[in-house]
Protein backbone atom coordinates (compact mmCIF):
# COMPACT_ATOMS: atom_id res chain seq x y z
CA UNK A 1 0.00 0.00 0.00
CA UNK A 2 1.51 3.55 -1.11
CA UNK A 3 2.68 5.33 2.41
CA UNK A 4 2.81 8.62 0.49
CA UNK A 5 0.85 11.02 2.21
CA UNK A 6 -1.74 13.05 -0.45
CA UNK A 7 -1.19 16.30 -1.43
CA UNK A 8 -4.45 17.39 -0.22
CA UNK A 9 -6.17 14.83 2.00
CA UNK A 10 -10.08 16.30 0.73
CA UNK A 11 -13.33 14.47 2.21
CA UNK A 12 -13.05 12.87 -1.03
CA UNK A 13 -10.18 11.08 -0.43
CA UNK A 14 -10.78 9.93 3.30
CA UNK A 15 -13.75 8.93 1.96
CA UNK A 16 -12.29 6.74 -0.09
CA UNK A 17 -9.87 5.63 2.03
CA UNK A 18 -12.27 4.78 4.36
CA UNK A 19 -14.51 2.14 1.96
CA UNK A 20 -11.29 0.33 0.40
CA UNK A 21 -10.10 -0.33 4.38
CA UNK A 22 -13.34 -1.70 5.31
CA UNK A 23 -13.53 -3.06 2.06
CA UNK A 24 -10.04 -5.31 2.41
CA UNK A 25 -11.97 -7.07 5.44
CA UNK A 26 -8.95 -7.85 7.28
CA UNK A 27 -10.56 -5.43 10.07
CA UNK A 28 -13.30 -7.84 10.47
CA UNK A 29 -11.11 -10.18 12.16
CA UNK A 30 -9.38 -7.62 14.23
CA UNK A 31 -6.14 -7.25 12.24
CA UNK A 32 -4.06 -4.07 11.47
CA UNK A 33 -2.71 -2.83 7.85
CA UNK A 34 0.98 -4.35 9.18
CA UNK A 35 0.08 -7.66 10.92
CA UNK A 36 -0.98 -8.40 6.70
CA UNK A 37 2.62 -7.55 5.37
CA UNK A 38 4.26 -10.34 2.82
CA UNK A 39 6.94 -11.44 5.29
CA UNK A 40 10.05 -11.05 3.11
CA UNK A 41 13.26 -10.72 4.67
CA UNK A 42 13.22 -6.74 5.58
CA UNK A 43 9.64 -7.25 6.93
CA UNK A 44 10.95 -9.90 9.40
CA UNK A 45 14.25 -7.82 10.18
CA UNK A 46 11.76 -5.27 11.30
CA UNK A 47 9.60 -7.59 13.25
CA UNK A 48 12.72 -8.90 14.96
CA UNK A 49 13.17 -5.26 16.07
CA UNK A 50 10.08 -4.31 17.75
CA UNK A 51 10.02 -3.42 21.12
CA UNK A 52 8.67 -6.51 23.08
CA UNK A 53 5.28 -5.40 24.12
CA UNK A 54 4.58 -4.59 20.61
CA UNK A 55 5.89 -7.51 19.03
CA UNK A 56 3.35 -9.66 21.61
CA UNK A 57 0.54 -7.81 20.68
CA UNK A 58 1.14 -8.21 17.13
CA UNK A 59 1.50 -12.53 17.84
CA UNK A 60 -1.80 -12.08 19.82
CA UNK A 61 -3.72 -10.71 16.75
CA UNK A 62 -2.58 -12.93 14.65
CA UNK A 63 -2.95 -16.02 16.52
CA UNK A 64 -6.82 -14.81 17.12
CA UNK A 65 -7.04 -14.27 13.59
CA UNK A 66 -5.73 -17.61 13.09
CA UNK A 67 -8.38 -19.11 15.37
CA UNK A 68 -11.15 -16.60 13.66
CA UNK A 69 -10.39 -17.66 10.47
CA UNK A 70 -10.39 -21.80 10.95
CA UNK A 71 -13.79 -21.54 12.56
CA UNK A 72 -14.90 -19.59 9.30
CA UNK A 73 -15.90 -16.31 11.74
CA UNK A 74 -15.83 -12.77 12.21
CA UNK A 75 -15.42 -11.03 15.63
CA UNK A 76 -18.67 -8.90 16.26
CA UNK A 77 -18.81 -5.42 14.66
CA UNK A 78 -18.02 -3.56 17.31
CA UNK A 79 -14.35 -5.19 17.77
CA UNK A 80 -13.49 -4.65 14.08
CA UNK A 81 -10.04 -2.37 13.43
CA UNK A 82 -11.61 1.16 13.04
CA UNK A 83 -9.55 2.58 10.38
CA UNK A 84 -8.67 5.49 13.04
CA UNK A 85 -7.38 3.54 15.15
CA UNK A 86 -5.26 1.62 13.27
CA UNK A 87 -1.25 2.28 13.73
CA UNK A 88 1.19 1.50 11.08
CA UNK A 89 3.69 0.37 13.87
CA UNK A 90 6.00 -1.52 11.44
CA UNK A 91 6.39 1.20 9.10
CA UNK A 92 9.43 3.20 11.23
CA UNK A 93 11.30 -0.08 11.67
CA UNK A 94 10.91 -1.10 8.30
CA UNK A 95 11.84 1.80 6.58
CA UNK A 96 15.19 1.98 8.42
CA UNK A 97 15.58 -1.75 7.43
CA UNK A 98 15.22 -0.78 3.97
CA UNK A 99 17.50 2.54 4.17
CA UNK A 100 20.22 0.19 5.92
CA UNK A 101 19.72 -2.29 3.06
CA UNK A 102 20.07 0.42 0.18
CA UNK A 103 23.27 1.50 1.90
CA UNK A 104 25.09 -1.87 1.65
CA UNK A 105 23.92 -2.08 -1.55
CA UNK A 106 25.65 1.34 -2.54
CA UNK A 107 28.74 0.58 -0.94
CA UNK A 108 28.63 -2.67 -2.85
CA UNK A 109 28.51 -0.85 -6.01
CA UNK A 110 31.73 1.03 -5.34
CA UNK B 1 85.64 47.69 1.45
CA UNK B 2 83.78 44.96 0.51
CA UNK B 3 86.16 42.78 2.14
CA UNK B 4 86.44 44.17 5.64
CA UNK B 5 82.30 44.39 5.56
CA UNK B 6 82.12 40.69 4.61
CA UNK B 7 84.87 40.29 7.63
CA UNK B 8 82.59 42.20 9.76
CA UNK B 9 79.27 40.07 8.77
CA UNK B 10 80.79 36.64 9.68
CA UNK B 11 79.82 36.29 12.43
CA UNK B 12 76.32 37.14 11.55
CA UNK B 13 76.80 34.15 8.63
CA UNK B 14 78.18 31.92 10.81
CA UNK B 15 75.85 32.17 13.41
CA UNK B 16 73.78 28.75 12.96
CA UNK B 17 77.19 26.94 12.49
CA UNK B 18 77.70 28.21 16.14
CA UNK B 19 74.93 26.96 18.05
CA UNK B 20 76.02 23.00 17.58
CA UNK B 21 74.58 22.06 20.65
CA UNK B 22 71.01 23.32 19.62
CA UNK B 23 68.94 20.62 18.33
CA UNK B 24 67.10 21.96 14.51
CA UNK B 25 63.58 20.89 16.51
CA UNK B 26 63.46 23.66 18.84
CA UNK B 27 63.40 27.33 17.82
CA UNK B 28 66.65 29.76 18.35
CA UNK B 29 67.01 31.11 21.46
CA UNK B 30 66.66 35.16 21.38
CA UNK B 31 64.73 34.90 18.13
CA UNK B 32 60.99 36.13 18.12
CA UNK B 33 59.04 32.97 16.59
CA UNK B 34 55.98 34.30 14.76
CA UNK B 35 52.46 33.61 15.51
CA UNK B 36 52.43 30.06 13.55
CA UNK B 37 55.47 28.03 14.95
CA UNK B 38 54.91 27.46 18.51
CA UNK B 39 52.79 24.42 17.79
CA UNK B 40 55.07 23.44 15.14
CA UNK B 41 58.52 21.91 16.96
CA UNK B 42 58.22 18.43 18.56
CA UNK B 43 56.61 19.29 21.78
CA UNK B 44 53.78 17.77 23.42
CA UNK B 45 51.54 20.97 23.66
CA UNK B 46 48.30 20.85 26.39
CA UNK B 47 45.67 23.41 26.34
CA UNK B 48 42.88 23.21 28.77
CA UNK B 49 39.57 24.36 27.38
CA UNK B 50 37.05 26.26 29.86
CA UNK B 51 34.74 23.07 30.11
CA UNK B 52 37.61 21.55 31.38
CA UNK B 53 38.35 19.36 28.69
CA UNK B 54 42.28 18.89 28.54
CA UNK B 55 43.71 18.72 24.15
CA UNK B 56 47.28 17.67 23.87
CA UNK B 57 48.94 16.91 20.78
CA UNK B 58 52.64 16.54 19.42
CA UNK B 59 53.30 17.02 15.61
CA UNK B 60 56.04 14.28 15.03
CA UNK B 61 55.83 14.59 11.67
CA UNK B 62 54.87 11.02 11.14
CA UNK B 63 52.94 10.17 7.89
CA UNK B 64 49.91 7.86 10.24
CA UNK B 65 48.53 10.32 12.42
CA UNK B 66 46.98 8.67 15.80
CA UNK B 67 44.04 10.48 18.04
CA UNK B 68 42.37 9.15 21.31
CA UNK B 69 39.50 10.30 22.84
CA UNK B 70 40.13 9.04 26.50
CA UNK B 71 37.32 9.83 29.29
CA UNK B 72 37.40 8.89 32.95
CA UNK B 73 34.74 6.41 32.90
CA UNK B 74 36.17 3.51 33.60
CA UNK B 75 34.45 0.14 35.10
CA UNK B 76 35.18 1.46 38.60
CA UNK B 77 32.13 4.16 37.98
CA UNK B 78 30.06 1.45 37.43
CA UNK B 79 26.97 1.34 39.63
CA UNK B 80 25.79 -1.93 41.90
CA UNK B 81 23.06 -1.41 39.29
CA UNK B 82 24.62 -1.23 36.03
CA UNK B 83 27.39 -3.79 36.44
CA UNK B 84 29.11 -4.81 33.17
CA UNK B 85 27.78 -1.44 31.05
CA UNK B 86 31.73 -0.40 30.52
CA UNK B 87 32.45 -3.88 28.99
CA UNK B 88 29.46 -3.11 26.57
CA UNK B 89 30.23 0.00 25.72
CA UNK B 90 33.79 -1.59 25.13
CA UNK B 91 31.80 -3.51 22.65
CA UNK B 92 29.13 -0.54 21.51
CA UNK B 93 31.70 1.13 19.92
CA UNK B 94 31.08 -0.10 15.88
CA UNK B 95 27.11 0.41 16.63
CA UNK B 96 24.68 3.28 14.78
CA UNK B 97 25.84 6.55 15.84
CA UNK B 98 23.32 9.72 14.93
CA UNK B 99 25.79 10.53 12.18
CA UNK B 100 26.74 7.56 10.95
CA UNK B 101 25.28 3.46 10.75
CA UNK B 102 27.33 0.62 12.38
CA UNK B 103 27.64 -0.52 8.59
CA UNK B 104 29.05 3.17 7.15
CA UNK B 105 31.43 3.01 10.33
CA UNK B 106 32.64 0.18 9.77
CA UNK B 107 33.55 0.53 5.61
CA UNK B 108 34.22 3.77 5.98
CA UNK B 109 37.05 3.65 8.65
CA UNK B 110 38.26 0.38 6.13
CA UNK B 111 37.78 2.66 2.97
CA UNK B 112 40.63 5.17 3.97
CA UNK B 113 42.98 2.41 5.88
CA UNK B 114 42.32 3.45 9.31
CA UNK B 115 41.10 1.57 12.15
CA UNK B 116 39.12 2.32 15.48
CA UNK B 117 39.80 0.69 18.57
CA UNK B 118 38.62 1.10 22.00
CA UNK B 119 40.14 -0.43 25.42
CA UNK B 120 39.07 0.65 28.96
CA UNK B 121 40.92 0.17 32.67
CA UNK B 122 39.42 0.61 35.58
CA UNK B 123 39.67 4.15 35.60
CA UNK B 124 39.68 5.60 32.03
CA UNK B 125 37.98 4.44 28.37
CA UNK B 126 39.97 5.38 25.72
CA UNK B 127 38.89 5.64 21.74
CA UNK B 128 41.58 5.58 19.12
CA UNK B 129 41.46 5.80 15.59
CA UNK B 130 44.67 6.12 13.50
CA UNK B 131 45.04 6.89 9.89
CA UNK B 132 46.91 8.46 7.14
CA UNK B 133 47.84 12.11 7.87
CA UNK B 134 45.38 12.63 4.90
CA UNK B 135 42.46 11.05 5.37
CA UNK B 136 42.28 12.12 9.17
CA UNK B 137 39.50 14.23 8.75
CA UNK B 138 37.08 11.79 7.94
CA UNK B 139 38.01 9.18 10.78
CA UNK B 140 37.73 12.19 13.10
CA UNK B 141 34.10 12.37 12.06
CA UNK B 142 33.49 8.58 13.05
CA UNK B 143 35.42 9.15 16.43
CA UNK B 144 33.28 12.23 17.31
CA UNK B 145 29.93 10.32 16.01
CA UNK B 146 30.51 7.50 18.52
CA UNK B 147 32.04 8.88 21.80
CA UNK B 148 29.72 11.78 21.90
CA UNK B 149 26.07 10.99 19.78
CA UNK B 150 26.13 6.84 19.80
CA UNK B 151 22.27 5.88 19.87
CA UNK B 152 22.84 2.31 21.62
CA UNK B 153 19.47 1.00 19.37
CA UNK B 154 17.94 -1.77 21.30
CA UNK B 155 18.25 -4.68 18.89
CA UNK B 156 22.11 -3.65 18.76
CA UNK B 157 22.70 -3.91 21.84
CA UNK B 158 21.11 -7.05 22.32
CA UNK B 159 23.01 -8.84 19.94
CA UNK B 160 26.56 -7.83 21.80
CA UNK B 161 25.66 -10.49 24.08
CA UNK B 162 26.95 -13.20 22.12
CA UNK B 163 30.57 -10.78 21.80
CA UNK B 164 30.71 -10.89 25.79
CA UNK B 165 30.19 -14.36 26.16
CA UNK B 166 32.81 -14.69 23.70
CA UNK B 167 35.06 -11.95 25.68
CA UNK B 168 34.42 -13.85 28.81
CA UNK B 169 35.75 -17.41 27.21
CA UNK B 170 38.62 -16.49 25.95
CA UNK B 171 39.36 -14.02 29.12
CA UNK B 172 38.96 -17.63 31.14
CA UNK B 173 41.49 -19.07 28.62
CA UNK B 174 44.53 -16.96 30.96
CA UNK B 175 44.26 -17.40 34.55
CA UNK B 176 46.38 -14.40 34.98
CA UNK B 177 43.70 -12.50 34.45
CA UNK B 178 40.69 -14.25 36.86
CA UNK B 179 43.39 -13.90 39.11
CA UNK B 180 44.32 -10.20 39.06
CA UNK B 181 39.99 -9.67 38.76
CA UNK B 182 39.78 -11.57 41.64
CA UNK B 183 42.78 -9.72 43.47
CA UNK B 184 40.84 -5.71 42.72
CA UNK B 185 37.70 -8.08 44.10
CA UNK B 186 39.18 -8.81 47.42
CA UNK B 187 41.34 -5.73 47.88
CA UNK B 188 38.55 -3.09 47.84
CA UNK B 189 35.02 -2.36 48.79
CA UNK B 190 34.08 -0.51 46.35
CA UNK B 191 34.72 1.40 42.75
CA UNK B 192 38.16 -0.42 41.62
CA UNK B 193 36.45 -3.86 42.76
CA UNK B 194 34.31 -3.68 39.62
CA UNK B 195 35.68 -5.90 37.47
CA UNK B 196 36.27 -5.23 33.90
CA UNK B 197 33.94 -8.09 32.71
CA UNK B 198 30.44 -7.95 32.55
CA UNK B 199 29.63 -10.19 35.71
CA UNK B 200 27.56 -13.42 34.53
CA UNK B 201 24.54 -12.90 36.29
CA UNK B 202 24.69 -9.54 34.23
CA UNK B 203 24.73 -10.97 30.61
CA UNK B 204 22.14 -9.40 28.87
CA UNK B 205 20.51 -7.77 31.56
CA UNK B 206 22.28 -4.52 30.24
CA UNK B 207 19.18 -2.39 28.64
CA UNK B 208 20.70 0.52 26.10
CA UNK B 209 18.76 2.90 28.67
CA UNK B 210 21.40 2.11 31.13
CA UNK B 211 24.07 2.40 28.64
CA UNK B 212 22.57 6.05 27.61
CA UNK B 213 22.67 6.88 31.42
CA UNK B 214 26.01 5.67 31.89
CA UNK B 215 27.19 7.81 29.02
CA UNK B 216 25.38 10.82 29.66
CA UNK B 217 26.28 10.76 33.64
CA UNK B 218 30.06 9.93 32.90
CA UNK B 219 31.45 11.42 29.47
CA UNK B 220 31.41 15.16 30.20
CA UNK B 221 33.39 17.12 28.94
CA UNK B 222 35.37 17.95 32.13
CA UNK B 223 36.20 14.50 32.15
CA UNK B 224 37.79 13.83 28.50
CA UNK B 225 41.10 14.58 26.79
CA UNK B 226 41.41 14.64 23.02
CA UNK B 227 45.01 13.27 22.71
CA UNK B 228 46.43 13.99 18.85
CA UNK B 229 49.80 12.58 17.57
CA UNK B 230 50.73 13.87 13.70
CA UNK B 231 47.91 16.47 13.68
CA UNK B 232 47.93 20.34 14.15
CA UNK B 233 47.17 21.58 17.89
CA UNK B 234 44.74 24.27 16.56
CA UNK B 235 42.94 22.03 14.15
CA UNK B 236 42.45 19.20 17.36
CA UNK B 237 41.08 22.56 19.49
CA UNK B 238 38.85 23.99 16.99
CA UNK B 239 37.70 20.19 17.18
CA UNK B 240 37.22 20.17 20.93
CA UNK B 241 35.28 23.40 21.22
CA UNK B 242 32.66 22.79 18.57
CA UNK B 243 32.07 18.95 18.93
CA UNK B 244 33.55 17.20 22.29
CA UNK B 245 31.12 20.17 24.22
CA UNK B 246 28.09 18.61 24.27
CA UNK B 247 27.64 17.25 27.87
CA UNK B 248 29.58 19.88 30.46
CA UNK B 249 30.10 19.73 33.65
CA UNK B 250 31.86 16.74 35.94
CA UNK B 251 29.08 14.55 36.09
CA UNK B 252 28.29 12.13 38.79
CA UNK B 253 31.71 11.72 41.19
CA UNK B 254 33.04 8.95 41.84
CA UNK B 255 33.28 7.06 45.41
CA UNK B 256 36.93 7.00 46.97
CA UNK B 257 38.28 3.73 46.44
CA UNK B 258 38.38 2.08 50.04
CA UNK B 259 40.95 -0.64 50.48
CA UNK B 260 40.01 -3.93 52.73
CA UNK B 261 42.12 -5.96 52.19
CA UNK B 262 40.94 -9.64 51.87
CA UNK B 263 41.29 -13.46 50.17
CA UNK B 264 39.66 -14.90 47.22
CA UNK B 265 40.69 -18.48 46.37
CA UNK B 266 39.69 -20.26 43.36
CA UNK B 267 40.07 -24.20 43.30
CA UNK B 268 40.21 -25.11 39.50
CA UNK B 269 42.10 -27.77 39.57
CA UNK B 270 45.26 -28.61 36.89
CA UNK B 271 48.60 -28.85 38.15
CA UNK B 272 49.37 -25.64 38.71
CA UNK B 273 48.47 -22.64 40.98
CA UNK B 274 48.72 -19.22 40.51
CA UNK B 275 48.56 -16.55 43.42
CA UNK B 276 49.24 -13.20 44.20
CA UNK B 277 49.90 -11.81 47.38
CA UNK B 278 49.58 -7.97 47.35
CA UNK B 279 49.18 -5.11 50.20
CA UNK B 280 48.19 -1.21 49.22
CA UNK B 281 50.81 0.49 47.19
CA UNK B 282 51.05 3.78 46.19
CA UNK B 283 48.11 6.16 44.04
CA UNK B 284 49.70 7.45 40.40
CA UNK B 285 50.57 10.32 41.79
CA UNK B 286 51.26 10.03 44.98
CA UNK B 287 55.38 10.49 46.23
CA UNK B 288 55.89 7.18 46.96
CA UNK B 289 54.75 5.99 43.23
CA UNK B 290 58.56 5.86 41.71
CA UNK B 291 59.87 4.42 45.00
CA UNK B 292 57.66 1.44 44.12
CA UNK B 293 58.26 1.20 40.92
CA UNK B 294 61.74 0.81 41.57
CA UNK B 295 61.17 -1.60 44.51
CA UNK B 296 58.91 -3.73 41.70
CA UNK B 297 61.95 -3.92 38.88
CA UNK B 298 64.76 -4.61 42.16
CA UNK B 299 62.48 -7.65 42.99
CA UNK B 300 62.02 -8.96 39.89
CA UNK B 301 59.51 -7.75 36.46
CA UNK B 302 59.69 -10.16 34.29
CA UNK B 303 62.36 -11.89 32.43
CA UNK B 304 64.96 -9.24 30.00
CA UNK B 305 66.07 -12.44 28.35
CA UNK B 306 64.29 -14.97 26.75
CA UNK B 307 65.21 -18.24 28.53
CA UNK B 308 67.32 -17.10 30.49
CA UNK B 309 68.20 -17.77 34.13
CA UNK B 310 66.27 -13.95 34.94
CA UNK B 311 69.64 -13.47 37.38
CA UNK B 312 68.78 -9.97 37.65
CA UNK B 313 65.06 -10.50 40.04
CA UNK B 314 65.85 -11.21 43.77
CA UNK B 315 62.43 -13.07 43.63
CA UNK B 316 64.04 -15.56 41.06
CA UNK B 317 67.09 -16.26 42.79
CA UNK B 318 65.04 -16.75 46.03
CA UNK B 319 62.56 -19.02 45.04
CA UNK B 320 64.91 -21.41 43.41
CA UNK B 321 66.55 -22.26 46.38
CA UNK B 322 63.40 -23.37 48.15
CA UNK B 323 61.94 -25.47 44.70
CA UNK B 324 63.77 -27.12 41.70
CA UNK B 325 60.60 -27.63 40.18
CA UNK B 326 59.54 -24.59 37.23
CA UNK B 327 57.82 -21.45 38.65
CA UNK B 328 57.84 -17.66 37.38
CA UNK B 329 57.77 -14.92 40.00
CA UNK B 330 56.94 -11.07 39.35
CA UNK B 331 56.28 -8.52 41.21
CA UNK B 332 53.39 -6.85 40.67
CA UNK B 333 52.45 -3.09 40.85
CA UNK B 334 49.47 -1.09 40.00
CA UNK B 335 48.64 2.45 40.52
CA UNK B 336 45.21 4.32 40.11
CA UNK B 337 44.21 7.88 40.99
CA UNK B 338 43.45 7.45 44.54
CA UNK B 339 44.95 3.90 45.34
CA UNK B 340 47.66 1.54 44.38
CA UNK B 341 48.22 -2.02 44.87
CA UNK B 342 51.61 -3.82 45.13
CA UNK B 343 52.18 -7.42 45.93
CA UNK B 344 53.89 -10.49 44.31
CA UNK B 345 52.85 -12.23 42.14
CA UNK B 346 53.96 -16.62 41.73
CA UNK B 347 52.59 -19.07 39.12
CA UNK B 348 54.49 -22.65 40.65
CA UNK B 349 53.24 -26.47 40.80
CA UNK B 350 50.80 -26.96 43.35
CA UNK B 351 52.97 -29.37 45.79
CA UNK B 352 55.22 -26.03 46.05
CA UNK B 353 52.93 -23.32 46.42
CA UNK B 354 53.68 -22.68 50.25
CA UNK B 355 57.61 -22.52 49.61
CA UNK B 356 57.50 -20.87 46.94
CA UNK B 357 54.68 -17.90 48.03
CA UNK B 358 56.44 -17.98 51.57
CA UNK B 359 60.23 -17.28 49.91
CA UNK B 360 58.66 -14.98 47.66
CA UNK B 361 57.45 -12.49 50.68
CA UNK B 362 60.37 -13.42 53.02
CA UNK B 363 62.58 -11.64 49.97
CA UNK B 364 60.62 -8.06 49.95
CA UNK B 365 61.01 -8.65 53.58
CA UNK B 366 64.71 -8.83 53.33
CA UNK B 367 64.67 -5.69 51.45
CA UNK B 368 62.26 -4.00 53.88
CA UNK B 369 64.94 -4.71 56.81
CA UNK B 370 67.38 -2.70 54.35
CA UNK B 371 69.49 -5.01 52.70
CA UNK B 372 69.50 -2.81 49.25
CA UNK B 373 72.79 -3.20 47.25
CA UNK B 374 73.80 0.03 45.59
CA UNK B 375 74.23 -2.02 42.47
CA UNK B 376 70.98 -3.36 42.95
CA UNK B 377 69.12 0.19 43.02
CA UNK B 378 70.90 1.22 40.12
CA UNK B 379 69.94 -1.74 37.73
CA UNK B 380 66.39 -1.25 38.94
CA UNK B 381 66.33 2.27 38.48
CA UNK B 382 68.13 1.47 35.07
CA UNK B 383 65.51 -1.10 33.63
CA UNK B 384 62.86 1.26 34.90
CA UNK B 385 63.93 4.38 32.85
CA UNK B 386 64.30 2.01 29.81
CA UNK B 387 61.49 0.21 30.15
CA UNK B 388 59.48 3.38 30.39
CA UNK B 389 61.60 5.10 27.31
CA UNK B 390 61.01 2.41 25.20
CA UNK B 391 57.51 1.99 26.05
CA UNK B 392 57.31 6.11 24.64
CA UNK B 393 58.62 4.81 21.16
CA UNK B 394 55.67 3.39 19.88
CA UNK B 395 52.68 5.67 18.80
CA UNK B 396 50.19 3.27 20.76
CA UNK B 397 52.78 3.32 24.09
CA UNK B 398 53.19 7.36 23.44
CA UNK B 399 49.39 8.21 23.11
CA UNK B 400 48.64 5.88 25.80
CA UNK B 401 51.55 8.23 28.52
CA UNK B 402 50.41 11.03 27.46
CA UNK B 403 46.40 10.62 27.54
CA UNK B 404 46.67 9.08 31.15
CA UNK B 405 48.99 11.72 32.47
CA UNK B 406 46.97 14.45 30.63
CA UNK B 407 43.50 13.08 31.77
CA UNK B 408 45.29 12.50 35.55
CA UNK B 409 47.23 15.59 36.37
CA UNK B 410 46.05 18.22 33.16
CA UNK B 411 50.07 18.40 31.80
CA UNK B 412 52.76 16.05 30.42
CA UNK B 413 55.98 15.61 32.40
CA UNK B 414 59.06 15.19 29.67
CA UNK B 415 60.61 11.78 29.33
CA UNK B 416 63.47 14.23 30.80
CA UNK B 417 61.87 15.02 34.28
CA UNK B 418 60.35 11.42 34.22
CA UNK B 419 63.90 10.06 34.17
CA UNK B 420 64.95 12.73 36.94
CA UNK B 421 62.45 11.61 39.22
CA UNK B 422 63.54 7.80 39.08
CA UNK B 423 66.78 8.76 39.54
CA UNK B 424 66.48 11.07 42.49
CA UNK B 425 64.63 8.31 44.46
CA UNK B 426 67.09 6.79 47.22
CA UNK B 427 67.37 3.37 48.88
CA UNK B 428 66.03 5.22 51.91
CA UNK B 429 63.16 5.39 50.15
CA UNK B 430 62.53 1.72 48.24
CA UNK B 431 63.36 0.36 51.69
CA UNK B 432 60.28 2.28 53.30
CA UNK B 433 58.13 1.56 50.49
CA UNK B 434 59.28 -2.03 51.42
CA UNK B 435 58.53 -2.02 54.56
CA UNK B 436 55.17 -0.09 54.10
CA UNK B 437 54.13 -3.56 52.04
CA UNK B 438 55.18 -6.07 54.63
CA UNK B 439 53.01 -3.82 57.68
CA UNK B 440 49.92 -3.15 55.60
CA UNK B 441 46.86 -5.66 55.61
CA UNK B 442 47.71 -8.13 53.14
CA UNK B 443 45.15 -9.22 50.06
CA UNK B 444 45.89 -12.47 48.43
CA UNK B 445 44.29 -14.35 45.46
CA UNK B 446 45.03 -17.97 44.56
CA UNK B 447 43.55 -19.88 41.55
CA UNK B 448 44.56 -24.14 40.88
CA UNK B 449 45.05 -27.09 42.82
CA UNK B 450 45.04 -25.21 46.09
CA UNK B 451 45.72 -28.14 48.16
CA UNK B 452 49.09 -26.98 49.69
CA UNK B 453 48.59 -23.32 49.58
CA UNK B 454 48.62 -21.08 52.69
CA UNK B 455 45.84 -18.81 53.64
CA UNK B 456 46.59 -15.19 53.97
CA UNK B 457 47.30 -15.30 57.63
CA UNK B 458 49.73 -18.14 57.40
CA UNK B 459 52.21 -16.21 55.40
Amino acid sequence: MASRAPAATSRLLVGFRKWYYNACGFNKIGLMRDDTLHEDSDVKEAVRRLPEQVYNDRMFRLKRALDLSMKQQVLPKDQWTKYEEDAHYLEPYLEEVVRERKEKEEWAKK
Amino acid sequence: MRGIRGISQLSRRFYAATQRDQPLTVPLPGIKVSAGAPHMYQDVHVTKLPSGLVIASLENYSPASRIGVLIRAGSRYETIDNLGVTHLLRLAASLTTKGASAFKICRGVEAVGGSLSVSSSRENMAYTVDCLRDHIDTVMEYLINVTTAPEFRPWEVSDLTARVKLDKELAKQTPQIGVIENLHAAAYKNALSNSLYCPDFMLGQITAEQMHTFVQNNFTSARMALVGLGVDHAVLKQVGEQFLNIRSGAGTVGSKAMYRGGELRHQSGGGLVHAVVASEGASATSAEATAFSILQHVLGAGPHVKRGSNTTSKLSQAISKVTAQPFDVSAFNANYTDSGLFGVYTICQYNAAKDVIKAAVSQVNDIAQGNLGAADLSRAKNQLTAEYLMSIESSEGLMEAIGSQVLAEGTYHSPESVTQKINAVSSADVVNVAKKFMSGKKTMTSSGHLVNTPFVDEI
